[in-house]
């Protein structure tokens, strides 16, 4: 299965906490195309109170499998990127917002959908136009009992009768062939 | 033809030695696709002038041009296939058109009252064409006795009458004209011809046995 990696930067706002007992929180608030040259954790920015970390970078990996789930997320109001983390700490970055939001679902994890830098658009755009597979949703339906057809099955199955993977990725000529 | 290399019970006269030889190289023919050794056997042999020599001949002749890969692709393609082969060599297929129906019942039935059993590690049912040409070996040989069987089944031709008798010509005949058959197209011709052979032998048996002061009904 085709997939590409791309990196990116992961920026972290932690604001003063609303109240005594509460402690700060390190949330992913912007994502950079672009790694800068920092250790992960490295303090960036101070405004105020208002602490921006650099969280380190980390991998998007895409899917050939899952183009349709990424042309959903371009096609969105806003294109973006969930970020999940354990604490401090980075756990999956991905462009898919069915993973992304299935992240979500856990209240133990921080997860945050973020802006998609435009250069990574360009590269999932790319990505798409290389690799989707456009597969048609069919609907089964109950067919009646017709008794013209035998239910027999054939005595000798001829060569045309035979199983072949016709649908599907699957059944494509391998890529880089011919 | 050459008799195979198998050692019989010294009782047994020859002509039955040699039907069973017979049944036995059908029965591994079908049951697996044969390897180098057997193939180059198979093309040791020679025939007379009859049909089932030509047949023979023809058999020698393919098995020494097959190879081996071949000959396994093409016994994959016929009788394993993806969902399913090309054929589907089982009495209950052909007699009824589905598969482990009541022909395999009453065979079964007929196998535990002769005390014959499936092999551990064998999955088809007993209705194989294999599985069948097996115990129509060891009938021939006496290995096994069909004479506790009733209702016109009793001995080696009521056991053929009613288990092969209905569907073997047509099982072979399908074969012979399979998509995939190269080299089972020359095992279907000795197939097809020797099973006519047993099949009239057995209803002049049958007829000898009527002549000769059996009841008249």
């Amino acid at each position: 299965m085709p997939r590409e990696v791309l990196r990116l930067a992961v920026l972290g706002v932690s604001h003063p906490p609303a109240n005594v007992w509460a402690r700060r929180v390190v949330r992913p608030a912007a994502l950079m195309a672009e790694i800068p040259p920092l250790e992960r954790g490295a303090l960036m920015t101070e405004q105020g109170e208002v602490r921006t970390y650099y969280m380190g970078d980390h991998a998007v990996v895409l899917h050939s499998g899952e183009t349709s789930h990424y042309i959903d997320n371009l096609r969105a109001a806003r294109p973006s990127l969930w970020v999940s983390c354990d604490g401090d700490t980075v756990r999956l970055v991905t462009a898919d917002p069915y993973e992304g939001e299935a992240m979500a679902s856990d209240p133990e994890r921080i997860v945050e959908a973020l802006a998609m830098p435009p250069a990574v658009a360009a590269r999932i755009e790319a990505f798409i136009a290389a690799h989707h597979v456009e597969e048609v949703f069919h609907k089964r339906k109950r067919v009646p009992v017709n008794m013209d057809h035998d239910p027999r099955a054939k005595r000798i199955l001829t060569d045309g009768e035979k199983w072949v993977q016709s649908r599907g990725k699957a059944g494509l000529p391998p890529k880089g062939g011919e | 033809m050459t008799a195979s290399t198998a050692q019989a019970a010294p009782a047994r006269p020859e002509h039955e030695v040699l039907r069973s030889q017979q049944w036995g190289l059908l029965a591994s023919l079908l049951v697996a696709a044969p390897d180098r050794d057997t193939l180059d056997l198979l093309a040791g042999l020679t025939g007379d002038e009859t049909a089932l020599g030509q047949a023979y001949a023809v058999l020698a002749r393919t098995a020494a041009e097959a190879d081996a890969e071949d000959v396994a692709r093409e016994f994959f393609e016929l009788f394993v296939g993806v969902g399913r082969g090309e054929l589907l060599p089982f009495a209950s297929f052909y007699i009824t058109g589905f598969l482990n129906e009541r022909p395999l019942a009453d065979l079964r039935h007929d196998l535990q009252l002769m005390g014959v059993e499936r092999a551990a590690g064998r999955f088809e049912p007993e209705d194989h064409i294999a599985s069948l040409s097996e115990i129509m070996a060891g009938l021939a040989v006496g290995d096994f006795d069909a004479s506790v069987l009733g209702c016109g089944a009793a001995g080696e031709a009521g056991f053929f009458a009613r288990h092969l008798a209905p569907w073997v010509g047509q099982f072979f005949d399908d074969l012979a004209v399979a998509p995939s058959a190269r080299f089972y197209r020359a095992v279907a011709e000795v197939g097809r011809i020797f099973t006519d052979i047993e099949m009239r032998a057995f209803e002049l048996e049958a007829a000898a046995h009527r002549g000769s002061g059996g009841r008249t009904v």
